[in-house]
Formats: structure tokens, C-alpha cells, sequence
């Protein structure tokens, strides 16, 4: 049975935000929402000063408290380690989110994508509404809608449910790989199936000492952080004297 | 007797006006959304759920001091048992319309039946406060037609008191065991709620029938409304000294999640330290309640209960929102590093509705169903 997570190497990763991107467009996320996000921080005073940056989205935690709290079973495991969420189940009680150790669920307070519902011109006669270029590309609720997201769940979810990344499960059922997987620019991301020793994922677990956010909690956490980019050099000396 | 008659209409009016506001807001949230909440995906849960727990605790709490008389057979208390019954049906019909009204998607209510999840403790709480109001509408039945003590009413007056122990407990173990906030404290919580629900529903039955004794100018004997406030002061007492130790493991812990709680918590302000409503909502009404001329006289009870009532209420609200105020993971991009709070006019109209209901109930049950009656 495939057991699928990420590495992300933080080597590579140049905090570009494409992985965002490409997940916004591939899933319908609207706004205000971030299945893929970040944890940025800056610790020190200039000129000794240090920006940390940790691209984040669903762990897909082997003891996933999402999926322990949620009362209908909305929230539940595939065969394959993803988490997965179904609207139609979904009470919107928002216990997930609640209980996610993670910050990665987000509730549709309103039906999504306001902006492009709406129906007024900017200028009068000057510019089309929003609402005038979603029916000119023949779009659903956005120009860019993505129709493909529909394969495994409704390709915009619908206020009063709760939503988050789904490693793309549409995608890889397909055999291709996450979207933002496969935008990242400088390959940071690795995806794969762990319980197979020669995948690259497998590898690279094997190779570096991962890390995992807040792993202390037990939740078995499935996206993997490696390496880590410090160019910063000191002056060497005997024990700082 | 016209201006009693007069009252009442003018009573059953504001009551009608109310739940004629409230369906309306019943109609605004799910037309338009939970948007119109002043919640966000950082303050998730706000003052419906707030309401929720409180009034289910409460009604949790009068199914407990309904068993002194129906399970336990302290026979004296009888003439207060079937209006507690009645109490805790309508108080956690109260309940049910906040939380009915906190939901997103009422309309998916099914899937708690066809799609049951057993290691949820969301599940398990409406699940069992479900069965409670259905053995509590029965058990109050069997009371009304007359039938106080066969076997089958005494099993559902047991069943009762075992739901309304661990109902609360299962609500405590809502906060308690979220991975995500360790500020919750565990297994603590669900003892808190439990004795918090004991505390609240013994106030919200001595605040009750006083104002109806008041009103109606009788009622039972003075001396056992003295025996309940005395209940009324150790279940006080109890929750003070559960307070205290709550407050002195939280200030003496250095884990980090509890260093930054520290900083966002006293969302109702605090003097010298310690939180406004515990102060005026639990340790005040508790030293007056002390004072033994105070427990014995009819506004002294009053005061006390309102006061608990009141209090019990803010500090639900506080504990709530203190667990929730600040951004977890990569919230913290997008959020503020502490998020403040006050309730819209919509949730506080959710708040109306269920305490329109409660009302509508407690009111109706008052002039039709005998709640004084005791067995033959």
C-alpha cells in the first residue's frame, strides 16, 4: 500500500511563493484561503539578522486529529495517507480546523469568490464587471476556474464547509505528481510514496535528517523538511576568546 | 387579576416579536453565511457556542438536582423535581438553537446519524445530549400523567442522571483533547464543565423559582429553598477551589503554549491579576453566600444566582476565546498576532433566539403543566 508524503528541501526552496500560486489555480482556493502557505520568521538585529522561511500545507498526519474529531466522518484517511475532506458531509462545526495543530483549515464563512460575483462595472461603460469576465471565458464563479479539481471533490466548495490541500489527490491518482510539486522552479519539493525504499522521497528521508513541524504532539506528520540555507560566514576562532 | 392577564399578554407579545427575530436570523446566516459572524479562521468559535455550552451545562446541571428527588428519593425535594425536568428540557432546547444556529451546515445534520465518527467527542456530545432530551421528554411525560415512580420511570430518571454527568464531561473533553491548544488542560476541562454545570443549574433553578414564587406569590416551603441555596454554596465552593488550583498550575507551568496564553488571556479585563468575571462572577456571589443572612433571605438568593449566572456565562466566553485568540502556524502570516473580539449583532441575535426559546418554554410549561405537582 503506497503511503504518500513530502520532502521539502529547504536548501532549495528560494521562498519564490509559486507552489501558492499554482495551488490556487489547480484547486479553485479563494481568497483569503491558503491550502499552500508559509511560516516566515526573522530572528536577530541588523546586521546579525536571519529570515527563516518554511513553506507549509496539509501534513496529512498519519494520527490526523482532524479526522479523530470530526463527528461525521467529513474528514477521513485514504488507503494512500491522504487526508481527504467531503463536503457533502460536512457540518461545518469547524472542529478540524479548531483542532488542527497546523493552521491549515479553512472555513468558507461566505460563498467563495465574492469578488467575482460581483456585478458592478468599475467605470460605468468603461470596463466590464467582474462578474461580465467570468461569462466571457465561459468560466464557473472565476475566470480561471479549473474544471479537473472536480474529479474528487466540487471544484469550488460551498460556504458552511471547511476546506484544506488534498496532495493534489486528483492529480495523483492520475500519476502526476502535486501542483505545486510540479511548478516549484528550483525542484524543492519531493513527492512520493514512502513505503517504497527506491522512491527519491524514500532516498532523501534516508540520506538527511528530516524535520517535521511540532512532532512532539504525535500526530506522524507526513511532509518532511530537509537542509536548510545559511549563507552567513563567521570569522573562525579558538572558542570565541 | 386584569393586570396579571395584561402582564402575561405583554409578555407572550415581546416573547412572539423575539422569535419572529429569530427566525429571520435563522434565515440571514444561512442565506448569507456565517460572514456575518464576527469570527475568522483564527476565532472560529464565538458567543453562539459560547451560549451552547452554557446552557447545556446548566440544563446538565438541573438534571443533576432533579436526581436528589427522583433517583436518590429525598422524598422533600419532590415538589421541585418535575420543574426541574421541565427546566433542563427547555433550557437545552435553548442549547440546541445556538448551536443549531453556530453550525455552517444544518442542513448535513443527517450525516451525524449515517455517518457517525465514535472517536469524535463532538459526536458523542450530541449524541448524548440528543438521548438526554428524549429520556427527559419521556421521564416528564410518565411525571405528568402521574406515573413519578414505576420501574421504567425510575430507569429513566437514572438514565437522565447519567447522561447529564457525562454530557459535561464529553463537552470538557471537546477543548480538552485538541492537540492544537494545550491550553485547554487536558482531562481538567472536563471536570471544570461538569462542575461548572452543577453550579449554574443549581443558580438558574433557585434564580427561577424565586421569581416565580415572587411572582405568583406561592410556592414550596422557605426552608427547602434554604436547603438548595446551602447546595447551591458547597457547588460554589467547589468550583472556587477548582478555580484556584486551575490558576495556580496555569501560573506556575513553563510551557511555552501557556507563556503566550498568558499574554492574550483577561478578555474581560482583569483586577490585580486576576480575571474580572471569576472575581465578580464566582468569588463574590461565594463570600456572600457565606454570609449566612444573606443565604437565608429571598434576594440574597436573587443576587447570588444572578450573579453566578452572569458570571458563569463570561467565564465560558473567557476560556473560549482565550484558547483561540492568537494565530496557530502559518495563520500567523495573514492574522494579526492577537485577534480581539466582540460579538456581532447577528450572534448576539443567535443568543436572543435561544433564550427567546428557553423563555417561550419555561413560560408556557408554567401555566399549563403542573410543574409544583408532587405524586400522589
Amino acid at each position: 500500500m503506497s503511503r504518500y508524503a513530502m520532502v521539502i528541501d529547504l536548501q532549495r526552496c528560494v521562498g519564490c511563493g509559486s507552489c501558492s500560486i499554482a495551488c490556487r489555480n489547480e484547486n479553485n482556493v479563494p481568497d483569503g484561503m491558503y491550502w499552500s502557505n508559509k511560516i516566515t520568521e526573522t530572528v536577530g538585529t541588523f546586521p546579525d539578522v536571519r529570515y527563516h522561511y518554511i513553506p507549509t500545507l496539509c501534513n496529512h498526519c498519519e494520527y490526523a486529529p482532524c479526522v479523530r474529531g470530526c463527528p461525521t466522518k467529513a474528514m477521513h484517511k485514504l488507503d494512500n495517507g491522504i487526508t481527504m475532506h467531503d463536503p457533502k458531509k460536512c457540518i461545518g462545526c469547524k472542529y478540524c480546523e479548531f483542532n488542527c495543530p497546523y493552521g491549515v483549515i479553512y472555513f468558507n464563512w461566505q460563498d467563495p469568490h465574492q469578488f467575482w460575483r460581483n456585478k458592478n462595472q468599475l467605470l460605468k461603460g468603461g470596463t466590464a464587471s467582474p462578474r461580465e469576465e467570468v461569462n466571457k471565458v465561459n468560466g464557473k464563479e472565476t475566470p480561471y476556474y479549473n474544471p479537473e479539481r472536480e474529479a474528487t471533490l466540487p471544484g469550488n466548495r460551498s460556504k458552511g464547509v471547511v476546506e484544506k490541500c488534498t496532495f493534489c489527490d486528483h492529480r495523483v491518482s492520475e500519476g502526476l505528481l502535486p501542483r505545486c510539486t510540479e511548478a516549484c522552479p528550483a525542484n524543492a519539493r519531493i513527492f512520493g510514496d514512502i513505503e517504497d525504499p527506491k522512491s527519491d522521497a524514500s532516498k532523501l528521508l534516508g540520506k538527511f535528517r528530516p524535520f517535521r513541524l511540532r512532532e512532539q504532539i504525535g500526530t506522524n506528520p507526513h511532509v518532511f523538511y530537509i537542509r536548510g540555507y545559511n549563507p552567513a560566514q563567521y570569522k573562525p576562532t579558538k572558542g570565541g576568546v | 387579576m386584569s393586570a396579571k392577564k395584561g402582564l402575561y399578554g405583554t409578555w407572550m407579545a415581546v416573547l412572539g416579536l423575539a422569535v419572529l427575530i429569530g427566525l429571520y436570523t435563522t434565515y440571514k446566516l444561512f442565506a448569507d453565511g456565517h460572514v456575518l459572524f464576527n469570527t475568522n479562521d483564527v476565532i472560529i468559535w464565538s458567543l453562539p457556542l459560547g451560549v451552547y455550552i452554557y446552557l447545556a451545562l446548566a440544563s446538565s446541571g438541573l438534571t443533576i438536582l432533579a436526581a436528589l428527588p427522583l433517583v436518590f428519593g429525598i422524598r422533600k425535594y419532590e415538589p421541585f423535581a418535575k420543574r426541574l425536568v421541565f427546566l433542563a428540557i427547555a433550557t437545552l432546547c435553548g442549547a440546541f438553537v445556538s448551536i443549531g444556529l453556530e453550525l455552517g451546515n444544518v442542513f448535513h445534520m443527517i450525516y451525524i446519524m449515517l455517518s457517525p465518527n465514535f472517536s469524535s467527542p463532538i459526536w458523542w456530545m450530541g449524541a448524548i445530549y440528543s438521548v438526554e432530551l428524549a429520556v427527559l421528554v419521556v421521564k416528564f411525560a410518565l411525571m405528568h400523567k402521574g406515573d413519578w415512580h414505576s420501574g421504567f420511570s425510575n430507569f429513566l430518571a437514572r438514565a437522565s442522571f447519567l447522561l447529564a454527568i457525562v454530557a459535561p464531561l464529553m463537552i470538557g473533553s471537546v477543548f480538552g483533547i485538541t492537540e492544537s491548544r494545550v491550553t485547554y488542560f487536558g482531562p481538567v476541562m472536563s471536570i471544570y464543565c461538569l462542575l461548572m454545570a452543577f453550579m449554574s443549574g443549581t443558580a438558574l433553578f433557585l434564580f427561577y423559582s424565586l421569581m416565580v414564587n415572587k411572582l405568583n406569590g406561592n410556592g414550596a416551603p422557605a426552608d427547602l429553598y434554604d436547603e438548595i441555596a446551602l447546595i447551591f454554596t458547597y457547588a460554589t465552593a467547589v468550583v472556587v477551589g477548582f478555580t484556584l488550583l486551575k490558576f495556580a498550575i496555569e501560573s506556575a507551568t513553563v510551557i511555552p503554549e501557556f507563556l503566550v496564553y498568558h499574554q492574550f488571556e483577561h478578555a474581560f479585563g482583569a483586577i490585580r491579576g486576576f480575571h474580572t468575571e471569576v472575581l465578580l462572577g464566582l468569588f463574590l456571589p461565594f463570600v456572600l453566600l457565606l454570609i449566612p443572612s444573606v443565604r437565608a433571605s429571598a434576594g440574597g438568593k436573587i443576587i447570588t444566582s444572578v450573579l453566578i449566572l452572569i458570571g458563569t456565562l463570561f467565564m465560558h466566553m473567557e476560556i473560549l476565546l482565550a484558547g483561540q485568540s492568537h494565530p496557530v502556524g502559518p495563520k500567523a502570516e495573514q492574522f494579526p498576532e492577537f485577534i480581539k473580539y466582540f460579538p456581532s449583532i447577528w450572534e448576539f441575535l443567535v443568543f436572543l433566539f435561544a433564550l427567546t426559546i428557553m423563555l417561550l418554554l419555561y413560560t408556557l410549561g408554567e401555566r399549563y403543566l403542573k410543574l409544583t405537582e408532587v405524586p400522589e
